[in-house]
């Protein structure tokens, strides 16, 4: 049995000429302990999945399954109540409540089930041993690093035992090292058998993961699984043979993605001047050296 | 279960107190002052009445008081000096005091003549002192007894130039505490003191009309002192039946009636009655005046919803995080519900401490015994907090309303 099953899943944003198709016809199906890197360019609806897997989203057609169970169309308090008891979110910013100290956050998703205080600091506490930051327990957010950050953000997610963790790009506002820390503490999460997906424009982290899903303008495009330990095919390709994005690339979003994703190119394309390139042009100019040599 | 949910939604309340001192002290000032005004002014009403009634109790309830319907001066605000302006326009005689004393039913009758003129004693003239001619009931109708000597009797041999002192008089007239045989000059002649009152019970707005300054002589002397001129500003009168007083008001009312050939402008009321008068009037008055301060409480609570709603349209990015991490609409709307009745109770609780302040700066620079009861206590914190209530609904129920992921996406 499936954990997760979406089914002909589109979401619409706006209405009328503004509308904005975010997911289209989406079918994606998730076991449980599945270890799911979802990657893609900006825009094209990885938010917007990951929005609708947390029940923080309604999809505007289609069907959701939850441990075989219709969600998709459940009113917002039994869809807090799921969100509270089986999903954990971990976020690129952390979303951590600035005035509560690094304790108190992890404890806050317990608040929500009615847990004593007592009790509920016991259990965050614990939480914040398991993800390596316990001496930091009495910080304010504002006084802590960002990998130190998304530490407690894990524990938060952590703290109500959730059977899914959902990350939206976990470490895209982290260094490096950082990154190493908090992916390894995912992989010992995903060891103990909770099922993660998580966004992310690193192909390196795909090897974290167990399977990798490509995503393009609200479609999943490709699909593969994953050893753990390599990095994915597809992401693979990115990685080494693609140029690195330049400017201008970056001010229009375009990233190393788009550009390795197999994108027959439009007329218009064609017959910009961008296709007569410097080497067209060389080309031409070498075959009519050669002819001129036959003769 | 619902404890563990109170006593954290009021950990929140707490917590934003204290990480929004400032804005949460302006908005509980509102309340402080509106809940401090309330208090204060249901309190020294309610002292007035208090101190009022028991005046009139201690006369006791079944005295029946007959009363010119105009006076020249308040007959209770009289200052001793004032005494020579004294005017009654339509003063009470001699023979109305008669036909009250045989009116049906009446048991003793004790009437208050002013008799104007100095009182000249071996130390000087006594200038706050005023001579009341009344009758030998007067100390049993008011009850009130003599500290020293005895108060004149109905018999003649012990009916002539005789006075009893209320304690000022008796000290400032004499210089000692019990001048028994002392004399004094009034009117030419000569008065000896043959007792003394004890301490009569202070009028509540004045000291200067005070019996305690008063010099009773019998009320025969002090018609034959004036040539029956002197005016009778009230008369005192008890029925024979406890239960009956009302009846022989009536009965009063209307020999007078008869007497003044149909139109007496004279009132006569019993203690009762009173007491309800000046409870209606004062009533009336805590009324209105504590609506204008309730007014306060309503513009302190309209404070509270609007700052309410700023700070949730600044904590947006709050409420989507807890959302995300499992909250419920009812459990957002709550937690605002309970920061909002959290500064308004407390607000509540220091305009209370403000109000007892205030009540104990009245006590010490005036006359005023303000009263707080418990009920208005119950009331102001019960009122506080349904300000805070009813006024948090609307931003508490615009916070639960958001959509979790266009607040998480909010900076």
């Amino acid at each position: 049995m499936p954990l997760i099953q979406l089914q002909d899943v589109s979401k619409l944003y706006g209405f009328g000429d503004a509308t904005t198709l975010a997911l289209d016809e989406v079918n994606l199906t998730i076991d449980k302990g599945e270890f799911v890197a979802v990657m893609g360019p900006s825009g094209c609806g990885k938010s917007t999945l990951l929005n609708l897997i947390g029940l923080l989203d309604k999809p505007s057609h289609g069907q959701y399954r939850l441990n075989d169970k219709l969600v998709s169309r459940l009113n917002s308090n039994q869809a807090a109540k799921i969100r509270r008891d089986k999903i954990g979110f971990i976020f690129q910013f952390f979303n951590l409540l600035p005035k509560l100290s690094a304790l108190e956050n992890v404890a806050l998703p317990l608040t929500y089930k009615g847990v004593t205080q007592t009790k509920r600091l016991k259990i965050a506490s614990e939480m914040l041993d398991r993800v390596g930051v316990q001496d930091r327990e009495y910080y304010l957010p504002g006084q802590l690093s960002g990998g130190q950050l998304q530490c407690v953000a894990i524990a938060r997610a952590l703290v109500n035992n959730p059977q899914i963790i959902i990350a939206d790009e976990p470490t895209g506002n982290l260094d490096s090292g950082s990154s190493r820390l908090v992916m390894e503490l995912l992989s010992e999460i995903h060891k103990m058998g909770n099922t993660i997906i998580f966004v992310t424009h690193n192909p390196e982290l795909t090897r974290f993961a167990t399977r990798v899903v490509y995503m393009h303008d609200g479609s999943i495009v490709h699909d593969e699984s994953s050893t753990v330990g390599r990095v994915a095919n597809r992401a693979r390709k990115v990685l080494y043979t693609l140029p690195a994005t330049k400017e201008e690339d970056d001010l229009a979003g375009v990233s190393l993605l788009m550009k390795a994703l197999p994108i027959k190119s439009s007329i218009s394309d064609r017959l910009s001047p961008k296709y007569l390139t410097k080497n067209n042009i060389k080309r031409r100019s070498k075959r009519k050296a050669l002819g001129k040599q036959a003769k | 279960m619902i404890g563990v949910k109170l006593i954290s939604s009021f950990r929140a309340g707490m917590q934003v107190v204290k990480s929004a001192k400032l804005r949460s002290l302006s908005l509980m000032l509102g309340i402080i002052i509106g809940v401090a005004s309330v208090i204060t002014v249901i309190a020294i009403s309610t002292g007035i009445k208090a101190q009022i009634s028991s005046q009139i109790r201690s006369y006791g309830p079944d005295i029946i008081t007959i009363r010119p319907t105009s006076v020249g001066l308040g007959s209770g605000l009289v200052r001793g000096s004032d005494l020579a302006n004294f005017s009654i326009s339509n003063p009470m005689i001699l023979k109305d005091i008669k036909t009250v004393s045989q009116a049906t039913g009446v048991a003793e009758v004790a009437p208050l003549t002013l008799v104007s003129g100095p009182v000249k004693s071996s130390s000087g003239v006594y200038k706050p002192g005023f001579v009341v001619g009344t009758s030998s009931s007067l100390p049993n109708l008011i009850n009130q007894s003599l500290a020293f000597g005895n108060f004149f009797t109905s018999s003649p041999a012990n009916n002539g130039n005789v006075a009893v002192l209320g304690q000022t008089a008796a000290q400032d007239l004499f210089n000692e505490n019990v001048p028994l045989g002392s004399s004094f000059t009034f009117h030419g002649q000569n008065f000896v003191v043959a007792g003394i009152f004890n301490s009569f019970n202070a009028t509540p707005l004045s000291r200067e009309a005070n019996f305690n300054n008063a010099i009773f002589i019998p009320n025969s002397t002090a018609e034959s002192l004036t040539n029956d001129t002197a005016p009778t500003y009230e008369i005192f009168a008890r029925a024979k039946q406890v239960n009956q007083t009302s009846i022989v008001a009536k009965n009063i009312a209307a020999a007078l009636d008869t007497e003044h050939g149909g139109v007496s402008n004279l009132s006569v009321s019993t203690g009762n009655q009173n007491i309800a008068q000046n409870n209606n009037i004062l009533n009336l008055l805590t009324g209105l005046i504590a609506g204008v301060a309730a007014v306060s409480l309503l513009v302190a609570g309209i404070g509270i919803m609007n700052v309410m709603l700023v700070s949730v349209s600044e904590r947006v990015r709050e409420i989507g995080i807890r959302k995300a991490v499992g909250a419920t609409n009812q459990q957002i709307r709550s937690q605002f519900m309970a920061e909002a009745a959290f500064i308004s109770l407390i607000g509540g609780i220091l305009g209370l401490a403000l109000a007892f302040i205030i009540d104990m700066a009245i006590r010490a620079s005036t006359y005023l015994t303000p009263i707080i009861t418990w009920q208005s206590v119950v009331l102001a914190t019960g009122v506080s907090l349904i300000i805070g209530i009813v006024f948090g609904t609307i931003p508490a129920t615009r916070a639960a309303s958001k959509d979790p992921i266009e607040a998480l996406r909010t900076e």
